[in-house]
């Protein structure tokens, strides 16, 4: 028996849709290396477009069982890797020209849970193997250096800042400048200047994702942060109650006007998990998160219990993904970055408008 | 000259003249109950017209500079289509 050409290998994996993308892997570029020898041993590397991809395991399986079942081939070996693609195929940017996506995060209201959210993100992100940044760009009420742990001064070289790091992100935050208990007492032009400072002025280096830590509602911090780079997405972060409420529509509303593309809705404080029986609650109602992301016409990404542990870890200065991985709410935030990464994996294949000046 | 490549295919085409007089900023609109710098005046000087620089804004604006050194005009996308089928 004969073995397959590279062709017969290549259209039996073109079979495979990415569920998100809508296309075959194939046309994706995602099949590379590909060797068949004589004896029909075939050996390929599969590329995923993120390391947090949803439907990894069910991509290798499809590709060993829709090559293995071609005739000829004696054995399947699929190497797994994953390469993040830059937004918008890379435009050349100025800002932030090491890093190839930004996922904002933001609220409609304060107390909602927005930076645990973010710094859980970022963290199970870095988890699944890819290089993360987080920009807490709450200049009024930055919640970084408390979650991370994290209390000292940034170094300076060559005029650039360089981010902190703790659990394998890198980190900024105008709390490490400031000096801990002062309180900003900014206007807004000096608030815009300092994140542009925090974006521009800071050795991000190579970066596959950079969080960005919104201030809550819709000020000058999330304005200036649309204006100063193509962001790849915004998650928005609400509490079921506001949900309820339609306190979310307004930052969804605010990133519309300015193109950013909605990642989904992301349900905090979703359902309450008892302590000593591990009872689930849901105090406030089930499937609400869900039906508010239908009616604004965004995807739901997922909801993140309301457990005591996370408050308990987050109080002390560490993310919940990494002190206790194997707990719900860990599972649950790893859920949410790979909804996340998949989305984001599709403003990839985006352009931005071509610009010509004669 | 402004050409701009949409991603629904669209191709569209604006000369500085109608770019300048179309700009939408505080200063040339007016703004808080102040008439704009336009909205008093019939004509502009050449170097006025002459765009020399083009920068994105975001990925929802653009932000358009002219030889006079007037660069403070915000032209959203959605005003750059409109102004196309003017």
């Amino acid at each position: 028996m004969p073995a397959p050409s590279e062709q017969q290998v290549l259209a039996a994996l073109a079979t495979i849709v990415d569920p998100d993308l809508g296309r075959d892997v194939v046309s994706l570029g995602m099949i590379k290396e590909l060797r068949v020898s004589d004896g029909g041993e075939v050996a390929f590397t599969f590329e995923l477009t993120t390391p947090a991809c949803p439907v990894r395991d069910r991509f290798k399986t499809q590709a060993e069982e829709s090559v293995g079942a071609l005739d000829g081939v004696s054995s399947v070996a699929v190497k797994m890797t994953a390469n993040v693609r830059p937004g918008f195929m890379r435009q050349a940017t100025e800002m932030l020209p090491g890093v190839k996506q930004t996922i904002a995060i933001a609220s409609g209201k304060g107390g909602v849970g927005k930076s645990t959210v973010a710094v859980n993100l970022a963290a199970a992100l870095h988890r699944s193997g890819a290089r993360v940044g987080l920009l807490d760009a709450d200049i009024y009420g930055p919640s970084v250096p408390g979650l991370t742990g994290v209390h000292e001064q940034p170094k300076v070289i060559d005029q650039k800042l360089i981010p902190l790091e703790a659990y394998g992100l890198k980190l900024m935050s105008i709390g490490f400048i400031g000096g801990g208990d002062k309180a900003m007492v900014w206007r807004g032009p000096m608030v815009s200047r300092a994140i542009q400072q925090m974006m521009g002025d800071v050795s991000w280096g190579e970066l596959d994702y950079l969080v960005i830590d919104l201030p809550p509602g819709t000020g000058d911090a999330s304005l200036t942060i649309a204006q100063s780079v193509p962001l790849t997405g915004v998650a928005i972060v609400a509490t079921p109650q506001d949900l309820a409420l339609d306190i979310a529509v307004k930052a969804l509303q605010m990133f519309r006007q300015l193109n950013v593309t909605p990642l989904g809705l992301v349900e905090n404080m979703s359902w309450y998990v008892c302590p000593e029986c591990g009872h689930e609650h849901h105090v406030f109602g089930h499937g609400g998160a869900e039906r508010a992301a239908h009616r604004l016409g965004v995807p739901f990404l997922g909801g993140i219990p309301l457990h005591e542990d996370i408050r308990v870890e987050s109080d002390s200065g560490a993310p919940i993904v990494v002190s206790r991985p194997d707990s719900a709410a860990a599972k649950a935030f790893t859920d949410l970055a790979s909804q996340i990464a998949a989305r984001t994996s599709i403003q990839s294949f985006r352009r931005l408008p071509v610009i010509n000046v004669r | 000259m402004l050409e701009i490549a949409w991603e629904d295919g669209a191709r569209t085409r604006y000369p500085g003249r109608q770019m300048r007089w179309a700009c939408p900023c505080a200063e040339c609109r007016g703004e808080g109950g102040s008439t704009g710098r336009l909205d008093a005046l019939t004509e502009l000087a050449d170097d006025e017209l002459r765009m020399t620089e083009v920068a994105l804004v975001g990925q929802y604006a653009l932000q358009i500079g002219f030889a006079s050194g007037h660069a403070t005009g915000i032209y959203t996308f959605r005003y750059l289509r409109q102004l196309a089928s003017a």
